[in-house]
């Protein structure tokens, strides 16, 4: 009996004492949670063209809704919908709505939600046929309309205009954003009225455009619930004994070549197609994956990560030196063969060393690329007028159904919007690889790594969910210290 | 002769089945049908070949075993289907498998080469749940579960002939027929403003009578005839049934620390939840604090005897025949989206040692309240992590021999 008790005594002392001086599970209402986070965000718009999307989408989350969402386990869930189905065609769909309210205590409607999503997906007629129902007709078949209308862009917003003329935002969610100063400070403070239920902190807060590597220098974090991590920090906080959630890699870091081969910009010519597939296969994109990014990456040959799909690892071709100069060389022989122009994210550290490494290796295949910084080469608007010949994107994975995710990363890329309609009509996922694998062909987009969300979080925040995609989902956070 | 050909044949047929079998049973992505619906995919999509050159490839976490297994499963997909398997220069079709997963669960596919057509077949499988762990034990917690839901359980009553199920807008009843529970009636809670998050709520039942607490709200019905009335209230909720009675806060998830009854009058900390219990002439109450802090009083309610770190927020109390005869029941402290488990202590004087091995569950534990006539009974809830549904359960004291 003595020996029994001994084991069970020490897993028990670890149950009772591992906790520290908090440890209860049931959350506590109150406080405030602060978030640092790197990028800069203008406006909470989902429809705003933003430098960085991702950002703004965690962001407004907590503002917006849609109709329908994705657990943790992938599991779609009704959210503003409670229930949802379409004809046999699957070109019409109908999403009976939740009672809410919006922010404001008014009553949301369908007519309401016709106008939000028909301003999302301007190729949707949306119409209110009662009061709690939405149709959506689209032009084409959608196989997984209700996991791609969980994508953030689809996310319910009333638009009104205030007395200035300025536009007024109005969400249902779980808080209401009580203070901002665009680029630098966002503050939300919790929906009494929320329809879940009120949430458990009073507010959150994010504080933005934060040097992390300073703030990791002068171990100024405790203030803070959570910061973002880039890729190669993640090292130094975990030897720290802090805690690091990771999502897997997800981000598609991607060289994608702006001009098309024909109709482009004028004046500016494409990068000839063996030139880009002799560039593809010269990366050594193990490298870039083992070093830069720590073994925390993962090379990508697809569009969509390897995790997601199951079937990443039979698109794209394995490095081959030898070949990417024989590519080169024949080029040569027909045409002039012109650096190339590489812009990257001059917010980003590590966009910048992967774009000097693939230099690197485009010179062996005798390529010259040319790296330099561009502030704005996220957003698609800004994208159109940079001198570039490629930029070297990331992306985030907006989405675990894959059909929804690629759709996602089309319209992210601004490229290939013709295949669209072919990837939300793709039943099979066979069909999704072969749309994948052609838009591939063509060698305008060069996958380089996929690529984890990393965060730092004290050890007092609870309930910080972050997907394997690195969405965020806050609606169960709280944080010690609170009444 | 020919005898001994078939028990030859027979042997050889088991050795080589044998573990490629068990091999199959253990991992998930291995079911006759699933490899049946491949094959017959991979036939269609190669328009009926007469003769195919398969070959095989891992890039999944599938064990050398159970790929094997699985190879000679899929073969035998190809023969009984009256296709030869032949070498690549000899088919009609060359089909490379290979298996592959996502986060999800495997991803089967084949690459089907006809002359200089391809073609490609996947087949997705989900994940086997892994059997949950368990340690040994010497008081052992024995669970039992009663209901399962996709819609959140409050608190649940069950007897021989009833189930009544707590949700945040009704109350299930339910009614025994031949050992299944049989929906009997829907009895609507209605409530002016929307529920706090984390939800809590309470269902007393004494004989016909039923008590509902809510934060904000009272109920009060009948089991037979079905009914039940509901009202904004602050009245407070049963912790030591017929001895202490503690005020709920109406818009969060914990006790307000304003104590009545016969043992009350007094004021504790805020507090998640509460459990009492006597010893000998010694009676003994213990608070979870919304703190963080578990305090310990003992015969009287004024100042804690004892201040405990790092316990879980849900407990409650219950009588067995083993140890001193009261355990308290306690979740473990993690956050409510992780995996949780409960574990029973004792208190010797004033300090708390465990006398169960803890008792893992798929989620979070979001309640356990003392119940059965002579408190040997804590119903609890939880809501699996893996399913996403909400399970109502009982947990009683096993004595070890």
């Amino acid at each position: 009996m003595k020996r029994l008790l001994l084991p069970l005594f020490a897993i028990s002392s670890l149950l009772l004492t591992a906790a520290g001086t908090y440890g209860s599970a049931r959350p506590r209402y109150g406080g405030t949670v602060r978030v640092l986070i790197h990028d800069k965000v203008a406006s909470l718009d989902p429809l705003s063209d933003e430098d960085h999307p991702a950002t703004r989408d965690r962001m407004a989350a907590l503002t917006f809704e849609t109709l329908t969402a994705v657990d943790a386990q992938g599991r779609l869930r009704p959210n503003l919908a409670l229930s949802w189905h379409a004809d046999q065609t699957k070109r019409v769909w109908q999403f009976r709505l939740r009672l809410v309210n919006f922010q404001d205590g008014t009553v949301l409607t369908a007519a309401d939600v016709a106008a939000s999503l028909s301003k999302s997906n301007p190729a949707w007629k949306c119409s209110a046929p009662d009061r709690q129902t939405v149709a959506i007709e689209a032009p084409g078949p959608i196989q997984h309309m209700a996991e791609l209308i969980a994508l953030p862009r689809y996310a319910i917003v009333k638009r009104e205009t205030g007395d200035s003329g300025s536009a007024i935002l109005i969400g249902t969610g779980s808080y209401k954003l009580s203070q901002w100063q665009p680029g630098e400070r966002f503050q939300f403070t919790a929906n009494e009225d929320y329809w879940g239920g009120r949430p458990f902190a009073d507010n959150i807060e994010f504080q933005m455009g934060a040097s992390l590597r300073d703030q990791l220098m002068d171990r100024q974090l405790g203030p803070y619930a959570a910061t973002e991590l880039s890729v190669d920090q993640i090292r130094t906080v975990e030897q720290n004994n802090q805690t690091v959630v990771t999502s897997r890699p997800s981000d598609l870091l991607a060289l994608v070549f702006l001009q098309p081969e024909t109709g482009g910009k004028p004046g500016k010519k494409p990068v000839d197609a063996r030139i880009r597939t002799a560039l593809g296969l010269a990366i050594n994109k193990a490298a870039i994956s083992n070093v830069l990014f720590q073994r925390r990456g993962a090379p990508a040959s697809g569009l969509l990560p390897q995790w997601l799909t199951g079937y990443e690892f039979m698109l794209g071709s394995a490095m081959n030196l030898e070949r990417a100069k024989e590519l080169r060389a024949d080029a040569a022989a027909y045409v002039v063969i012109s650096p190339i122009a590489l812009a990257y994210d001059f917010s980003d550290p590590l966009a910048k060393l992967v774009a000097e490494r693939i230099a690197v290796d485009a010179r062996e295949a005798g390529i010259i690329v040319q790296p330099y910084g561009e502030s704005h080469i996220n957003s698609k608007t800004a994208r159109s007028s940079i001198n570039a010949d490629a930029v070297l994107l990331r992306l985030p994975l907006q989405s675990v159904d894959p059909a929804s995710a690629l759709s996602a990363r089309i319209d992210d890329l601004g490229l290939f919007q013709e295949s669209t309609s072919a990837i939300l009509g793709a039943a099979r996922p066979e069909d999704l690889f072969d749309i994948e694998r052609k838009l591939l062909e063509s060698n305008r987009v060069l996958p380089v790594a996929h690529v984890p969300q990393a965060l730092w979080l004290n050890s007092n925040v609870h309930n910080w969910q972050q997907l394997v995609n690195g969405t965020w989902q806050l609606d169960q956070l709280w944080v010690e210290g609170a009444r | 002769m020919l005898k001994t050909a078939l028990k030859l044949w027979f042997c050889a047929l088991l050795m080589v089945a044998l573990p490629a079998a068990s091999a199959v049973q253990q991992e998930p992505s291995s079911n006759t049908v699933a490899v049946s619906e491949f094959v017959q995919s991979v036939l269609s999509r190669a328009a009926s070949p007469s003769a195919v050159a398969v070959s095989f490839q891992n890039v999944s976490s599938l064990s050398p075993e159970a790929q094997e297994a699985l190879q000679n499963a899929v073969l035998n997909g190809f023969r009984a289907a009256n296709v030869k398997l032949v070498k690549a220069e000899q088919a009609v079709a060359d089909v490379q498998i290979t298996f592959s997963e996502d986060w999800q669960g495997y991803v089967w596919l084949a690459n089907i080469q006809m002359g200089s057509s391809s073609q490609l077949v996947i087949k997705r499988l989900s994940h086997q749940q892994r059997a949950a762990s368990s340690r040994a034990p010497t008081l052992t917690l024995r669970k039992i579960s009663v209901w399962q839901q996709e819609a959140p359980i409050l608190d649940f009553f069950q007897d021989n002939q009833n189930l009544l199920i707590l949700e945040p807008d009704t109350l299930s009843l339910y009614a025994s027929d031949s050992g299944q529970w049989r929906p009997r009636q829907t009895l609507g809670i209605p409530h002016q403003h929307s529920w706090p998050r984390d939800l809590r709520g309470r269902l007393e039942v004494h004989g016909s009578e039923i008590n509902v607490f809510l934060p904000g709200a009272r109920c009060t019905g009948k089991i037979s005839p079905p009914a039940l009335d509901c009202n904004a209230s602050d009245d407070p909720w049963p912790i030591d049934p017929g001895q202490l009675v503690a005020f709920f806060s109406p818009r969060r998830n914990f006790f307000s620390g304003l104590l009545a009854g016969q043992d009350g009058g007094a004021s504790v900390a805020p507090f998640f939840s509460g459990a009492a219990w006597r010893n000998g002439d010694q009676r003994f109450w213990l608070f979870t604090g919304t703190d963080g802090r578990a305090r310990l009083f003992q015969n009287e309610l004024a100042t804690p005897v004892a201040t405990m770190n790092g316990w879980g927020s849900t407990l409650a109390a219950v009588h067995s025949t083993c140890g001193s005869g009261w355990q308290i029941l306690t979740s473990s402290p993690a956050d409510t989206v992780r995996l949780d488990s409960v574990q029973a202590v004792e208190f010797t004087g004033h300090e708390a040692l465990p006398v169960s091995a803890p008792i893992d569950f798929s989620g979070p534990v979001q309640a356990l309240w003392t119940a059965g006539n002579y408190s040997q009974v804590v119903n609890g809830v939880q809501q699996s992590q893996t399913s996403g549904k909400y399970e109502a359960f009982t947990l009683t004291i096993v004595c070890n021999q």
